[in-house]
């Protein structure tokens, strides 16, 4: 396991070296001048603009930068923002957070919903129940998920209150802090919603369809014909092993969700690293662009790794690295 | 159904469930103050106000209106701009003046005015301020691109070239007395020391931590910060009640940031904020709903929307070095060949106005129907076109129609491409990149462009000496013209202000005969205030003058 791990590991420093290399590439080639990027259309003196090239490297060739880059990301320095004047690592670090607690309420409402969804619809399969699943699945995961996002906004920001006279309503932008009408997690609801909408659909039905072809199976049939009974074959024996998808499904979900969740965020106005990185792009912030990135890069690698070790626990027949059955 | 079923059931429904009906059991909102005869002023409240993520809010860098915003509540600089009027008042200078031919500059600051930390403010305070936008070794990685404001102060070009640490413009004569001397005349520079960037600032509290003052900056305006900029999400500013001048009604303001003006519009919608814009496709709708406030700049309950002009214009650039275009003749049937009023029909749902000439309404001395070839007129821009010799466009290769991509300048070229097609001129656009569009139009690689210019400050000069200097780098149409050059130096001599406005007049005219460029609309408010606000005044130059507002909750619905 721990050779395995190892191994893992070193895997990601060539992927760093390329993922690094191809955006430092990109925002090198892509027309425009940085230092008009930095003091915007005026004009300026050409020794103004000689200070503002030199204090920020770009007087040297582009692989001496790339070098330059690269030294200052594994010293913890991500550079520094186009327009802003700030350290990028400042600007992603006071983002990253909400970002985090948004992916871990949303992969909650996934984890729950979606496969006790995919249970029932299983073991009640073409009832009523499995029916409504099945179709609210469907729905849910043709929806794009702004239009979901102002819906729930309109529904419950506009309209519930225009309804209860001002009483009942629900907060649609931001993360709180600045009116006391709600505790700050309830800024969460919503967005965590809007953002598990689609993935809950996909991982109750990959629950339903696991579950469906291991009830089928000769070791379940052995089960029951010892006399377990029902509860005991799907709890004990059943899902253990129709869980191993499905938790594939949710740990690559929830990598994505901690790159941040660019449509969400942008839809709530919330501020996580995948509006930071939205924001950074429409006004050609590369810096702030490539910090967010190469964080967003590694953070899937570990995530993979998490969920690629954790497949041993599920599975006893995986194990990595070690002597071949 | 066994009961194990329906206990997973329930609890799988109920957490789903479970979230939605706690987060909806939300509360009356506490705020404002209690109903009133609605002309009197209220105390109390907070304004809760819609603004993009600013850049700067601190002075040193103070660049577009919503970093403005919040950084005029915070400061005050020597002198101020009436939102109405745009005429000049005291601020931090209680009274001044200048010498004959308008060089030197004498401010008289007031006694006991303070900074939010209880700090005096004095003239050692605003050399401090602007040296420190002017010198570029302040950030070598990102200088201030606001310190072409200082730059008719002596001293300011040896400080931009890195050879000075010294404004020696700037001269603190005693505390409370600021004189400054500029390289030459300019008798308008009592409008530009109005700017909010020029704002004093604390030397004692930007040096123990620039970083931490640039997030919560130390003012000496009216409100002062409440806690940090929340970066994406809000700055709060309270009344600061060691000001010198009349205190604010309001408790303070919540400038609160949203990524678009779509999301702070449902927002208003649900009566979370008191003050945005309004998104294009709902301005009929809301001025039906809310009421069209008859200035077009001051909010009151059921005079909600604000459609008055702003101190800004959009412009066709045409390269007056281009074989073609250097002819005044083709220019004015370009100018004269646009639908003015079909594009603002058809683009702005009727907010913004034709332009008239290159100065907008807003500034002081504005004259109506300056530039005669912004007139529609299809058959005398045809007959215009013959008499330069290009009967219906005859010998015109196609011109590229440049601008830059992804603001909806698109639209607005795809009009002026048809309007240019009716008197036989054959365009092509050609969209690219902000920074590269740039790069063409300061190369002269283009033929007709288009620009906006918003005003720093609401004069003439503001717009008459960058746009048609003719060493100005931002003269983009590379318009040459040595009587134009030579007025505006007489020009900024004038200490008279309505002979200097009729000065500038008379160029703007002038200049205008020649149509350098192809004015093509005034820009114009499309805002809108909540029915609890009261009084607030947004500007035509696009700031907030919260002074004077006050909040009352509106009687509940019977």
């Amino acid at each position: 396991m721990l050779k395995y791990i190892a191994r893992r590991v070193l895997q990601v420093i060539p992927v760093f070296i390329g993922v690094t290399l191809v955006l430092f590439l990109l925002q090198a080639v892509i027309p425009g001048d940085p230092v008009k990027m930095i003091t915007g259309e005026r004009a300026m003196s050409p020794a103004l603009r000689l200070q503002i090239m030199k204090a920020n490297n770009l007087d040297k060739p582009i692989p001496v930068q790339y070098v330059i880059y690269v030294n200052k990301l594994l010293h913890g320095d991500l550079g520094t923002s186009y327009q802003r004047g700030r350290a990028v690592r400042d600007m992603l670090g006071e983002k990253y957070p909400y970002t985090v607690k948004l992916a871990f309420a949303a992969i909650i409402i996934e984890i729950i919903v979606g496969i006790a969804a995919g249970i029932i619809s299983a073991v009640k399969r073409y009832s009523f129940l499995d029916v409504l699943v099945t179709l609210s699945t469907s729905v849910l995961v043709s929806v794009p998920v702004f239009w979901l996002g102002m819906l729930l906004q309109v529904f419950f920001g506009i309209l519930l209150k225009q309804w209860s006279g001002g009483q009942i309503y629900m907060p649609i932008s931001g993360a709180g802090g600045l009116s006391t009408d709600f505790p700050d997690w309830v800024y969460l609801v919503l967005p965590a919603i809007t953002l598990a909408s689609v993935s809950t659909a996909y991982a109750a039905r990959i629950m339903r369809s696991q579950l469906l072809e291991i009830m089928g199976a000769d070791y379940i049939r052995t089960a029951r014909a010892k006399g377990l009974t029902s509860q005991a074959v799907i709890w004990r024996h059943a899902l253990k092993n129709a869980l191993i998808p499905v938790v594939t499904f949710i740990g690559l979900d929830l990598g994505a969700m901690l790159s941040g969740a660019i449509l969400t965020e942008t839809v709530y106005n919330y501020p996580g690293i995948g509006l930071e990185i939205y924001l950074a792009i429409g006004r050609r912030d590369w810096p702030v662009v490539m910090g967010g990135v190469v964080l967003v890069v590694v953070v899937v690698m570990v995530i993979n790794l998490i969920v690629d070790v954790s497949y041993a626990f599920l599975d006893p027949r995986i194990r990595y690295g070690g002597a071949a059955e | 159904m066994s009961k194990r079923t329906r206990t997973i059931l329930a609890a799988a429904l109920a957490l789903s469930l479970v979230a939605l009906a706690f987060g909806a059991a939300g509360c009356t909102p506490k705020r404002g103050g209690t109903a009133s005869a609605s002309d009197t002023p209220v105390k109390g409240g907070t304004l809760s106000y819609y603004v993009n993520e600013p850049a700067y809010i601190d002075p040193y860098n103070t660049q577009e209106s919503e970093g403005t915003n919040v950084e005029q509540s915070l400061f005050d600089s020597l002198t101020a701009i009436n939102p109405l009027t745009s005429k000049l008042e005291p601020a931090a200078a209680e009274s001044w003046k200048a010498n004959s031919d308008g060089t030197v500059w004498t401010f008289k600051l007031r006694k006991g005015a303070k900074f939010h930390d209880g700090t005096p403010v004095g003239a050692k305070d605003f050399k401090y301020a602007w040296e420190r936008i002017a010198n570029p070794a302040t950030d070598p990685k990102n200088p201030s691109v606001i310190s072409y404001h200082l730059s008719p102060v002596k001293g300011f070009q040896e400080m931009a070239d890195g050879k000075a640490t010294d404004l020696t413009g700037v001269k603190v004569i005693d505390d409370l007395t600021l004189e400054v001397t500029l390289t030459e005349s300019f008798a308008d520079f009592e409008y530009v020391v109005a700017h909010p960037a020029l704002a004093p600032v604390p030397k004692a509290a930007v040096e123990k931590d620039p970083k931490a003052f640039a997030e919560a900056p130390v003012g000496n305006g009216p409100f002062k910060m409440s806690g940090t900029w929340k970066h994406d999400q809000y700055i709060k500013v309270v009344r600061f009640d060691g000001y010198y001048g009349t205190k604010a009604n309001l408790d303070g303001i919540d400038f609160k940031i949203f990524k678009d003006e779509d999301t702070a519009f449902r927002e208003f919608e649900a009566g979370n904020i008191d003050f945005t814009s309004i998104p294009t496709g709902k301005i009929g709708a809301s001025k039906t709903k809310y009421g069209v406030s008859a200035d077009g700049y001051t909010v009151n309950p059921k005079t909600q929307v604000l459609l008055g002009a702003e101190t800004a214009v959009y412009y066709m650039l045409m390269n007056n070095t281009d074989p073609i275009l250097k002819n005044p003749k083709v220019r004015a049937a370009i100018s004269m060949a646009i639908n003015r009023q079909a594009l603002c029909d058809t683009l702005y749902e009727g907010t913004r106005k034709p332009a008239t000439g290159i100065v907008p309404p807003g500034i002081v001395g504005f004259q109506p129907n300056a530039w005669a070839a912004t007139k529609y007129d299809l058959q005398g821009a045809k007959k215009m076109l013959a008499d330069a010799g290009y009967p219906g466009g005859a010998g015109i290769p196609e011109f590229s129609l440049s601008f830059n991509t992804g603001q909806g300048h698109e639209k607005v070229m795809e009009l002026v491409g048809s309007d240019l097609a009716k008197i036989g001129i054959k365009t092509k656009p050609d969209g690219a990149e902000w920074a590269q569009y740039l790069k063409q139009l300061d190369a002269g690689t283009y033929q007709i462009g288009r620009l906006g210019w918003i005003a720093d400050y609401p004069i003439f000069d503001n717009f008459i000496n960058p746009i048609f200097q003719s060493k100005s780098g931002d003269n983009k149409s590379k318009f040459v013209d040595a009587s134009v050059d030579s007025a505006i130096t007489d020009a900024r001599k004038i200490t008279d202000g309505a002979k200097r406005i009729a000065a500038y007049q008379d160029m703007e005219k002038k200049i205008g005969e020649q149509t350098p460029v192809a004015p093509l609309t005034f820009y114009a408010h499309r805002h809108v205030g909540s029915s609890r606000v009261h009084n607030l005044i947004y500007s035509p130059m696009g700031l907030g003058a919260f002074d004077k507002c006050w909040i009352v909750a509106p009687a509940a619905k019977k």
